[in-house]
């Protein structure tokens, strides 16, 4: 098991420095200024101490036991570090050094001796050439790239260093909570099958979020994918989606079986939810991350304005969804509240009234009727700026007060808040996905509404981004159904 | 199935000869014309009294491909005579062959799905379907799954497909019985999985006759 390799209680940097551009500065000073919650060793034979810590000459000579080691030195040195790892007692091993089979034939029978020497004596080996590992519930910031996302339950797999890097980093400015990250490197020794197996174990991993460019062993990926996606869903984005030339085949099935079909086929089967591009990987894993799992394809949509309703729904229609008529009780109810003039069905189109109560009620009409599994909200995040250009405007044309301005704003900005507040409540009470769109998001708005309930808001930048994510949790949520009442 | 295939890799064959490959689909549950191996002229003519005509007659051979190109496939015969000449036809060509398929005519309604199986360097035996007939590389509308496979993954496959309307009640014909195209499926499935010496299957086209699917034709590639 390597949820050890992830929960370590001590670590030791071989390689540790204070020299700018080195791996072994970057990987020590981001445990160290990322306050990881456990002991810090450096090794380094060269200077006394690295950041205020007294350096080990060798693994070897740390008092202490050590539960992971993060190498960073050059590939020569590996074989002898290893020993000294096996000679302590160290099984958990992160190999941050490349120069390995990515550079050719010598580097490959380097790695050939380093995967022979983990399988007799049990290391479990990241990487080689990896960007590095991160546990953010134990505070574990380990990577050469420097990005610290907040605690959350989404786990990431990386068959490459820079695309890890941009989901963290992206996470981290979309205030997205991350559990663990792994870069899988050269995958010598651990696979990502490994990884998907103790993320599906791991308590804290609620959804699983994979970069994969190639998988040796296709058969072992199936069966254990499969299995993980019965427990929490997994959202995958591939590399290499092209045909590269399926090789010449006797049969008309070996000339239709390029790659990606065959891999579209197998993903089809585990139940994994592709993503199209690395913006869609984030924001589908935000959604199943956020949200209770849509329990049906019927959608009420709520909306400010009668544009954005209409194509909505056609986005929702394209992607399998249904858009049912508005029952008759919420046409009373809301005749009571509306002008006489509006519409009378779904999407409801709120007809610009600016108050918030209203929104609330028709949101909490919608969701806790029957007739909806989903309900999407449009253009009334967002809908400020209408009030705050005019009110800009005046100010500028000096007849505002700047103090009055700023109230108005900060008023505006509670309003919206208290309005996500009650959505995320509504999402506990009915158990329903309630999907905000923003009519204008500025810099400082929120992309996560997290108030600390059993769910959170995800405040989408457009309706076929909102819809996209909707089609493919329904999806996901048949995927389960559909199995679990033939496995249960 | 076992015995089929030991005998074809004793005779160093490259492929099933359409007579054995359909014996082998058949046995793993997937619906095939019911069809004869006639070693003679007689025989031809008997096995299509039997079956009652019209019938399809075609050269059979492990080695036979093109079947169609070469003038090998006599469709629709109708009378004893028919029969007579087209066996001649075909036994006239000099092209060493096993014996003379005598196949059943079966009326389908232009829809016609393909099934098949492949080994794929990464995940193994794999099944496939998709539409068939003459458009089938051209559209290349395919679903793909690992073996083995369920049932629920098999309705998923007919699912996928871009032509999916197709199979259900179209332009006067009745929906297909897609309980049979998933039992074919699975029995594919399991039959590339358990069977190494099995490279690659073909079955193309299938097509439906009435609501239900049969092959009318197979072939079993194997593994060199």
């Amino acid at each position: 098991m390597i949820e050890s390799l992830f929960n370590p209680g001590s670590v030791a940097v071989v390689g540790a420095s204070e020299v700018p551009l080195k791996w072994g500065t970057y990987i020590a000073g981001n445990i160290l200024d990322g306050k990881f919650n456990g002991r810090f060793y450096p090794v380094n034979p060269n200077v006394p101490e690295v950041f205020g810590y007294k350096t080990y000459p060798s693994l070897l000579d740390i008092p202490e036991p050590v539960d992971l080691v993060f190498i960073t030195t050059p590939s020569k040195t590996i074989m002898h570090i290893l020993q000294d790892c096996i000679e302590k007692g160290i099984t958990n091993i992160v190999m941050i050094t490349s120069g390995f089979s990515e550079t050719g034939k010598e580097g490959a029978m380097l790695e050939n001796d380093i995967v022979a020497l983990a399988q007799s004596r049990g290391l479990h080996i990241v990487g080689p050439n990896t960007m590095g590992i991160v546990n953010t519930h134990c505070s574990l910031y380990a990577t050469g790239t420097i990005t610290r996302p907040k605690p959350g339950g989404i786990s990431i797999i990386a068959q490459s260093g820079n695309l890890g890097f941009q989901i963290l980093e992206w996470a981290r400015s979309q205030n997205i909570g991350i559990s663990k990250f792994v870069g899988s490197g050269n995958e010598a020794v651990l696979k990502i099958e490994d990884y998907l197996e103790y993320y599906k174990s791991d308590s804290e991993t609620k959804v699983i979020l994979m970069y994969i460019e190639g998988i040796d062993d296709g058969k072992s990926f199936v069966e254990i994918a499969k299995n993980t996606s019965l427990k929490k869903p997994i959202i995958a984005l591939k590399a290499g989606r092209t045909e590269i030339g399926s090789k010449a085949a006797a049969s008309h099935t070996g000339a239709l079986a390029g790659s990606y079909s065959v891999f579209k086929g197998a993903v089809q089967q585990t139940g994994i939810v592709m993503a199209e591009s690395p913006k869609e990987l984030l924001s589908l894993s935000a959604a199943f991350d956020s949200f209770p799992l849509p329990k049906g394809n019927r959608i009420g949509i709520v909306t400010l304005g009668g544009g954005w309703g209409v194509i909505t729904a056609d986005e929702c229609v394209e992607r399998g969804l249904l858009i049912p008529e508005l029952p008759q009780s919420i046409i009373e109810e809301l005749d009571k509240r509306l002008p006489p003039f509006w519409s009378r069905g779904n999407p409801v189109d709120l007809v610009g009234q600016p108050d918030f109560q209203i929104f609330k009620d028709a949101v909490e009409l919608m969701v806790a009727n029957d007739a909806f599994d989903v309900v999407i909200v449009l253009g009334i995040i967002g809908a400020k700026v209408f009030a705050l250009r005019a009110a800009e405007s005046i100010l500028n044309l000096g007849k505002m007060e700047k103090s009055i301005y700023d109230d108005f704003m900060k008023s505006l900005r509670v309003l919206e808040k208290e309005f996500l507040d009650r959505l995320t409540e509504l999402m506990a009470i009915y158990n329903k996905p309630i999907v905000t769109v923003s009519f204008s998001k500025s810099f400082e708005d929120e992309t996560i509404h997290d108030c600390g309930g059993r769910f959170k808001c995800v405040i989408y930048d457009t309706p076929e981004e909102a819809v996209l994510c909707v089609a493919k949790m329904y999806n996901y949520y048949n995927y389960v159904t559909k199995r679990s009442m033939v496995y249960a | 199935m076992r015995e089929i295939l030991e005998q074809a890799i004793a005779k160093r064959q490259k492929a099933l000869s359409e007579f054995d490959s359909k014996q082998l689909m058949k046995m793993a549950g997937i619906p095939v014309s019911r069809n004869y191996l006639a070693k003679s002229k007689e025989e031809a003519i008997e096995y299509a009294q039997k079956l009652g005509f019209p019938v399809v007659l075609k050269g059979c051979s492990d080695t036979l491909t093109h079947k169609t190109e070469l003038g090998m496939v006599k469709l629709k015969l109708k009378t004893k005579k028919d029969v007579a000449n087209a066996y001649d036809e075909i036994a006239d060509k000099g092209i060493p062959l096993d014996g003379v398929l005598v196949q059943e005519w079966l009326d389908g309604d232009n829809r016609e799905f393909v099934l098949g199986s492949i080994r794929d360097p990464q995940f193994g035996p794999c099944v496939m379907f998709g539409l068939g007939g003459v458009f089938t590389e051209a559209l290349q509308d395919v679903s793909f799954r690992v073996a083995p496979i369920t049932s629920i993954d098999a309705y998923e496959m007919m699912d996928e497909l871009k032509t999916k309307k197709l199979l259900g009640a179209f332009r006067g014909s009745p929906a297909v019985d897609k309980e049979m195209l998933a039992g074919a499926l699975v029995g594919l499935s399991e039959l590339i999985n358990t069977y190494e010496e099995i490279a690659e299957i073909d079955i193309n086209p299938i097509i439906i006759n009435g609501n239900k699917p049969v092959a009318v034709d197979a072939l079993v590639i194997l593994k060199q």
